[in-house]
């Protein structure tokens, strides 16, 4: 692909303009003597500038791998087959490293979980803020110090003055990784991935968490991807949300519709795995050893479908509109709400 | 009901090296468990919910107070590893890859405790898989290694490893924490009809409030190392008393955005360190309730129901109005309407 120019949009970040787009997406995994593992298959993605999207999925459906895709950051041996990834105007795939390293941690910015490994133990995590900032914002070491302290204070670590110098052993796991989210949002960036950043808090200080994280984007227009294995957290807190499976999007809606009207099995089936009544949960589920040694159907799902059909092994369900209000879905036989 | 396991004013106090002050895990906590009763200790991280039931195994040696099974103690001589008490007490820890040797084959990492016991060869064999059966895994899974096992079916292997002895309590330390939610789901269905089937006593060790609600008879919240509020499983979720419990069973996010969660109590801040502990109530820091007696006193226990305890000074007024929390079962409703649903 020859070199783009990066072009900036009019008016970038301006309120419901797309900030992510993401087209056609494909990235897999070379494998000795084997095929590649297709992480990402074929996945459209956009973000709006100031909205908040969940992305949903179990463990191995590739979301980390789509989230290191569009920072540039893939692992050893993964690699963008084809697609496209256009942020806030710029084809991220026609950057040179310089340029993205410019990109990252001040336009988009990536906030993971085990707060402990992010941090440099030996550094005061005020100054690890602080050298975020130097990094990619022309200023001196006073105001450098100065923004980290205002971002400890913004996510309300109590004591800012005194944690500014601490390090990170001394803070306790909900205060590290509000320390890691001043670090993410001290450049004030467009754009923030969050993986799974509060699975390891307890739901006292992820529901604190999850407030500020809010608070901070709606205030800074910010736009975020995030992704969890957790749908519960997506209810309360993300404005549209995207289901991934074997890293195809099967499902994509605004928040209370996905919740009134969830339309692909899988996604049903995730709703399921809360209910306390087994007959309801298993009517959506099929127990996994039946499901195992079945890959290569047509539709990725169709082995663990509790709804399926011979068109199902024939065809691929591509991700199309339904029942309006933008709600994609990929799948043959949707589910209806009786009630 | 006759008691499997008893507990009472359990302390456990861990000493820093080179400090006189310690840390104080555990600071006087009492509960029993029946047989064939699930009772759950749910709380923050550093609550002291494992170091609980590290104590009750006799894993680690309690600074006071005494545990007892079937009324007779375990202590230091007496304990899980005890030839008297092997194979009746036994343990299901949270990570199931890391709980596994990932060179022994399936059915011998099951049978190993029965090896300790002096099983016979052919005995072991037999048990083995009666027991795999049991758990829902196939003949052949017990020829394969841990590595070519999902997560879920890993964590039925932790699971089969712990029946295999036919023990009357199961300490299980958060079982689910990591795993995805419908493998999750599966394993808590395990676990229910198992103890129907083998009447077991569980210990359950938590932070998953939707799973400990679902699966648990009885719940003890417990804070800084003590139990703050005791009741059944649906009568501490509906009427919750303790501001503590109150805070926690609020912060739980359920996937139905039209169910908001507008809580009484704000727990402002985080647990603090259990080696400088605070006089009087360990919450009263967090709590938006707490007075100078709250600060000074330790709130005795007040049984507000049949076998439903609170230790507040502040429960009869602060959460008036407010004692109805209705959040987990109106979910179930919901959930039961939303999951009738057919195929279009």
């Amino acid at each position: 692909m020859a070199a783009v120019e990066t072009t900036v949009a009019p008016q970038a970040g301006a309120p419901g303009m797309t900030m992510l787009d993401i087209a056609g997406l494909n990235v897999s995994y070379p494998v000795y003597e084997e095929e590649p593992v297709r992480a990402v298959r074929d996945l459209d993605l956009s973000v709006r500038s100031g909205e908040i999207v969940g992305l949903v999925g179990e463990s191995g459906s590739g979301k980390t791998t789509l989230a290191r895709a569009v920072m540039g950051l893939l692992t050893q041996p993964g690699r963008i087959d084809t697609g496209s990834i256009q942020f806030d105007g710029k084809d991220m795939r026609a950057l040179s490293e310089n340029q993205l390293r410019a990109i990252r941690g001040r336009d988009i910015a990536m906030v993971i979980p085990n707060p402990r490994s992010e941090l440099d133990p030996l550094i005061p995590v005020g100054k690890q803020i602080a050298a975020v900032a130097r990094a990619h914002l022309d200023i001196g070491r006073a105001e450098a110090d100065a923004m980290a302290l205002d971002m400890l204070k913004a996510v309300h670590i109590p004591d800012p003055t005194r944690r500014f110098r601490a390090f990170p052993h001394e803070l306790s796991g909900g205060m590290a990784q509000r320390v890691v989210m001043a670090i993410s949002l001290v450049c004030s960036p467009k754009f923030v991935i969050s993986d799974d950043a509060t699975s390891g808090l307890d739901v006292t200080v992820q529901a604190q968490v999850l407030d500020l994280l809010r608070t901070l984007v709606r205030e800074h227009d910010t736009s975020m991807l995030f992704i969890t294995r957790d749908v519960g957290i997506t209810a309360h807190f993300c404005d549209r949300v995207a289901v991934i499976y074997r890293g195809e999007i099967v499902e994509f809606a605004e928040t209370a519709d996905f919740f009134e009207n969830p339309q692909h099995p899988y996604s049903v089936m995730l709703l399921a795995a809360f209910a306390h009544n087994p007959a309801l949960r298993n009517k959506w589920h099929k127990p996994l050893a039946s499901t195992e040694a079945e890959a290569g159907r047509a539709c990725l799902y169709a082995p663990r479908c509790v709804h399926r059909e011979d068109e199902c092994d024939e065809r691929h369900p591509d991700l199309r509109e339904l029942g309006g209000a933008r709600h994609l879905v990929r799948c043959h036989f949707p589910v209806e709400r009786v009630a | 009901m006759s008691a499997v396991l008893t507990v009472e004013g359990l302390v456990k106090h861990f000493p820093i090296a080179g400090s006189r002050s310690v840390v104080q895990a555990v600071n006087g906590v009492s509960f029993s468990v029946a047989k064939g009763e699930t009772l759950s200790l749910v709380g923050e991280s550093g609550s002291g919910k494992t170091t609980v039931g590290r104590c009750v195994l006799g894993l680690i040696k309690s600074t006071d107070g005494a545990i007892g099974f079937h009324g007779k103690p375990i202590d230091r001589r007496r304990n899980i590893r005890s030839s008297e008490l092997r194979g009746r007490l036994q343990l299901v820890f949270q990570e199931p890859a890391e709980s596994l040797d990932p060179q022994v084959r399936i059915g011998n990492t099951i049978a190993e405790p029965l090896r300790s016991m002096g099983v016979s060869r052919p005995d072991q064999r037999q048990r083995v898989r009666e027991v795999a059966r049991r758990v829902g895994l196939r003949d052949s899974t017990l020829e394969q290694f841990p590595a070519e096992l999902s997560a879920g079916q890993q964590q039925r292997v932790g699971i089969a490893r712990a029946i295999v002895t036919d023990p009357e309590l199961i300490v299980l330390d958060e079982p689910t924490s990591a795993l995805d939610p419908t493998a999750r789901a599966e394993i808590i269905d395990l676990l229910i009809r198992l103890q129907q089937e083998l009447e077991t006593a569980y210990l359950f060790i938590s932070h998953d409030l939707s799973t400990v609600r679902y699966l648990s008879h009885r719940v003890a919240v417990m804070y800084l190392g003590m139990i703050v509020e005791l009741g059944t499983a649906k009568e501490l979720f509906s009427h919750p008393r303790h501001p503590y419990s109150v805070g926690l069973l609020s912060s739980v996010l359920l996937p139905n955005p039209k169910l908001k969660r507008e809580s009484a109590v704000d727990l402002a801040g985080e647990i603090p360190s259990p080696i400088d502990l605070p006089t009087g109530c360990y919450l009263a820091g967090r709590c938006p309730f707490a007075d100078d007696q709250c600060r000074s006193e330790m709130p005795p226990e007040d049984t507000v129901a049949e076998g439903h305890t609170v230790n507040c000074f502040k429960h009869r007024d602060a959460l008036r109005g407010h004692e109805a929390l209705d959040y987990f079962d109106d979910f179930q409703v919901e959930a039961e309407k939303l999951l009738g649903a057919g195929r279009r």
